[in-house]
């Protein structure tokens, strides 16, 4: 037997210090890699085992100026199947075919998929879903999600726009006030395994979702409703291509309704609300949906014709270079340098004072009034009215306003200009800077937008609007409400005359480019009450065949819309007496 | 004369050398198997009800290796160690033959390409290299003794390394990192069993030096084509597993994840995310890093001083060891254990590159505990033969 010896002994020792060395070595690893990385790794990991699921925000509701609800939310359930926590594959096909109206074949092509979660159907109603959820079937879920529903179908479709897949605004007020309306998406972070299995016994981190504020509208549904029905019978009437209202308080810019007939349908926004003879590409397909979204009140200029004669007429009251009685003569035409300028009236209207011109809507009567202006002051009351800029209505895509340069406009340029025409600029514009001359001058902004409610009904955000005041005189403002009441009582807008409410109002007709098409946009624009406007309503029609003149077509339809909607807004009429008949 | 018998029957009783048991070694041997049992099943469990149905698959099968190791563990301490002395030419036959099956006959059964059971047609019966370290360890104990005194001399310890070389050679060949554990337990009871110092230094230098080498200048040696990058694949998923994370580096990183973000006390026990498959197969090599987000660095350096406790053990009882084949025997096994334990904790923080090499008593593997259970037998017979006089 060999006996251990002393040197053994510690060698073995050594061996024990050096494995001691090799575990402190270790330890020391450890403490680096658990204390002082312990953050970055912790991070990566969770990263790793962390999956996050969106809970979807409901957007905000839009409602008119009665309270009455015009943007919804419906809900609709997306229906999946998760292959490996299905236990009854032949029910399950059987059950969701037959309830969702999907084929067999593709349920079951989707419920043998290896995956962790395949659609079956989504946007499906709540009812079915509903139904499917009570069937309690393994490896079926049914998630609730949120879809934007408009109660009124194509009501004030241009103005309201309609959101896309991700509920995000697309145009329209739904665009505008996307920010108010969208809301915060809540998140559900959950743990996975490494096969992205939800870990049922971990705790979820739940951040709630936070709905989109509510948005109250100017917009009445009622009169919206009267504005559409008769913007779409002139348009039949009339076979016009398309036919505009807008109505809207002058004192202080709240649009009551915008009408762009034909409209469309907000929940089918994607199809064309026509009939198409002709196959397209996707890309042609596009545009036509485009073009039908376009809300021509603001997105399209056009030549506004006699009804800027407004403007011209208030300009040159202000500057003093005309007043109501001054006396003109109009030969039916006006040479302005080389060119003769034709008055529609070919035979001319005689002699007349500047009230009659008005009544008239004579030509020469304003190229005169423009040309005492001078380029320079014309200049300067555009300017002041607001009327080269945009009005800031809260809609998206605002068209501003193509004038001549002031460097290039000459006599003839002034002249046309005077009675509306060689320039563009919208309806919107247009009603918004008679409003602003008829209201006493102030310069208001037109829009929709009351005010913003939470999703507890808090108000949060009163939403207030620029204006800019004395933009002409109150005196001026006083005449020219005179001089459009009586265009409406005895000149081209008497048809817009309604017994017992004092209108006021100006009419037009503008020859569309090219002139030789003989096309026309007839418009009127009439307010009442005269001496106190509380509504002003501008109403085009594109493109009307047989009789197109604005003063014919135009001005009834106003005067019809205001019979309906005047009492409505409790504006009285007013006793016709013998006398005050008489008087007129 | 009945007083002087009743002195001496005293004096006997008190001169009677007592048996010494190492019951300390007993007690962490017993700790840790089942603390191993519930991190197997910890580990395991997720992946176990995906896999097979049943959260309990590899505890059982595990609980089952236990029982039968620690059987065999009490049934081999009981034995007087000297009988293996005999035993040690038959156990390095028998390893060389068994190896020989499983790498050249259908006898070896092959896992994830590489030849490592031996068992018939399905049934595999154990992981030949589990059982080489016995034989190995019984092999060189017995040639030591028998070569003790000239076992100084050059010749006598190149000998001893051609004799355990075509062992380690045919492990090496399917088990990489077993045949390092291998020739480390030749090394190291050489290095006990001999005077000299210096020898044994310079190649522990030498070897130092040439993976210092090959880690520094791995770029270099790339570029100019002396060794082809898949050759150092292990040693660049080591300098960077981020980069390579397809290529190997997944199992290292996950470790890290895990170890990483355990802290100072853990998630508790249960609570490890990345056993949920993340960490593949982490009941097996892996099994410290979730000890490790489990427990935290307080559980991980617990169970490291548990395994200092035990090597300490092996050098009291290697100490006091009646003979030197005693002492031999117990510093084989303590070699062993100190290498698979400072290896697998370096692999799975990513402190060496990696090899796959199991955590003593701990990872799952059923031949690994029982052979395992069986050294710790031997090592009990030697300590029990060690008399003391009180």
């Amino acid at each position: 037997m060999v006996p251990n010896y002393t040197f053994h002994r510690r060698k073995i020792l050594i061996m024990f210090v050096t494995c001691l060395a090799g575990f402190g070595i270790l330890m020391g690893r450890l403490g680096y890699l658990m204390l002082f990385q312990s953050a970055h790794y912790t991070a990566l990991a969770q990263e790793l085992h962390e999956r996050e699921r969106s809970i979807k925000a409901a957007r905000g509701r839009i409602y008119d100026a009665n309270g009455t609800i015009i943007a919804d939310n419906k809900t609709v359930c997306t229906i999946s199947v998760i292959h490996n926590q299905i236990t009854d594959a032949e029910e399950v096909i059987g059950v969701l075919s037959e309830k969702l109206e999907v084929s067999a074949d593709t349920v079951r092509e989707k419920v043998e998929k290896y995956s962790s979660r395949e659609i079956i159907k989504s946007n499906v109603d709540k009812s079915v879903g509903d139904a499917v959820r009570a069937c309690d079937l393994d490896g079926v879920k049914v998630d609730e999600d949120y879809k934007r529903y408009y109660p009124f179908g194509s009501l004030a479709s241009k103005v309201l726009g309609f959101t896309g897949g991700d509920n995000q605004g697309i145009i329209g007020l739904e665009v505008m006030y996307e920010d108010y309306l969208k809301g915060e998406n809540g998140t559900i972070l959950t743990q996975t395994d490494a096969r992205g299995v939800e870990i049922d016994t971990a705790a979820e981190n739940r951040i709630e979702p936070v709905d989109g504020c509510s948005l109250y509208l100017s917009l009445d549904v009622n009169i919206q409703k009267y504005a559409e029905q008769a913007a779409l019978k002139v348009m039949e009437q009339k076979n016009a291509k398309k036919v505009s209202m807008i109505i809207m308080n002058p004192q202080n810019g709240e649009i009551m309704a915008m009408v762009n007939v034909p409209e469309f349908d907000l929940n089918d926004p994607f199809t064309l609300n026509y009939q198409m003879d002709t196959s397209v590409t996707d890309e042609e397909y596009q545009d036509l949906l485009n073009k039908m979204w376009r809300n021509s009140c603001i997105n399209d200029t056009y030549e506004p014709g006699s009804t800027f004669k407004i403007i011209t007429a208030a300009a040159g009251l202000e500057e003093r270079v005309v007043s109501l009685t001054d006396n003109f003569y109009c030969p039916g035409y006006k040479i302005v340098e080389d060119r003769r300028i034709h008055c529609h009236k070919v035979a001319g209207h005689g002699a007349e004072n500047f009230l009659q011109g008005a009544m008239n809507s004579c030509n020469p009567v304003f190229i005169e009034v423009g040309l005492r202006l001078g380029v320079t002051n014309t200049y300067k009351y555009f300017n002041q009215f607001g009327l080269l800029g945009r009005t800031g209505i809260d809609l998206p895509g605002e068209a501003g306003t193509i004038m001549h340069k002031q460097d290039n406009m000459g006599e003839v340029e002034l002249a046309t200009v005077s009675f509306g025409q060689s320039f563009q600029i919208t309806p919107m514009q247009l009603i918004t800077t008679a409003s602003s001359i008829i209201n006493g001058g102030t310069r208001i902004t037109p829009h929709f937008g009351v005010e913003v409610q939470n999703s507890e009904e808090t108000v949060i955000e009163k939403l207030s609007y620029d204006t800019t005041e004395h933009i002409v005189s109150e005196e001026t403002s006083e005449t020219m409400r005179y001089i459009l009441e009586q265009v409406v009582a005895e000149g081209t807008g008497h048809k817009a005359y309604l017994e017992g409410y004092r209108i006021g109002g100006k009419t037009a007709t503008s020859e569309k480019l090219p002139r030789s098409e003989n096309k026309y946009i007839s418009s009127f624009i009439g307010f009442a009450p005269a001496d106190n406007p509380q509504v002003i309503a501008l109403i085009t029609i594109d493109e009307p065949e047989g009789i197109y003149y604005g003063g014919t077509i135009a001005a009834p339809v106003v005067a019809d819309v205001f019979d309906n909607i005047l009492p409505y807004l409790g504006i009285e009429r007013e006793a016709v007496t013998e006398e005050e008949t008489a008087e007129n | 004369m009945q007083m002087g018998n009743k002195n001496d029957e005293l004096r006997k009783k008190r001169n009677k050398p007592q048996r010494y048991y190492d019951y300390g070694l007993l007690a962490v041997i017993i700790f840790l198997c089942c603390f191993g049992l519930i991190m197997v099943y910890s580990s395991s469990s997720y992946a176990a009800q995906i896999k097979t149905g049943d959260s309990l698959f590899y505890l059982k099968k595990q609980g089952f290796a236990l029982i039968l190791g620690i059987i065999c563990m009490f049934l081999v301490s009981k034995i007087d160690y000297h009988k293996f002395a005999k035993l040690a030419v038959l156990a390095y036959i028998l390893a060389i033959v068994l190896m020989i099956l499983v790498n050249f006959t259908p006898l070896g059964i092959e896992y994830n390409g590489k030849k490592r059971w031996f068992g018939f047609g399905s049934t595999s019966l154990f992981q030949a290299a589990e059982a080489v370290k016995v034989a190995l360890i019984l092999s060189l104990a017995s040639l030591v003794n028998k070569f003790s005194k000239k076992i100084d001399m050059w010749k006598v310890q190149l000998l001893i390394f051609a004799i355990q070389a075509p062992l380690i050679y045919l492990v090496l060949d399917n088990n990489l990192s077993s045949g390092i554990i291998l020739f480390g337990i030749v090394f190291l009871v050489l290095f006990v069993a001999s005077r000299k110092k210096a020898r044994f230094i310079i190649a522990v230098a030498a070897v130092a030096a040439a993976a210092v080498f090959i880690t520094v200048f791995s770029d270099k040696i790339i570029e100019l084509h002396i060794l082809k990058e898949y050759q150092l694949e292990r040693i660049l998923v080591w300098k960077n597993p981020t980069a390579y994370a397809l290529e190997g580096g997944h199992q290292v990183l996950q470790g890290l994840y895990a170890i990483g973000s355990g802290g100072l006390f853990g998630k508790g026990l249960g609570e490890s995310m990345q056993k949920l498959g993340f960490v593949p197969e982490a009941q097996n090599d892996m099994i410290f890093s979730i000890i490790c987000e489990e427990l935290g660095l307080f559980g991980a350096i617990c169970v490291i001083l548990l395994f200092l406790f035990m090597i300490w053990r092996f050098v009291v009882i290697a100490n006091n060891a009646p003979d030197l084949f005693g002492a031999m025997l117990v510093v084989g096994i303590m070699s062993h254990i100190a290498l698979q334990v400072i290896l697998n904790i370096a692999v799975v923080t990513n402190t060496i590159p990696n090899t796959g090499i199991t955590l003593p008593f701990i990872s799952y593997g059923g031949t690994s505990v029982v052979f395992l259970m069986m050294e710790m037998g031997a090592a009990l017979s030697v300590s029990n033969s060690i008399k003391y006089e009180r």
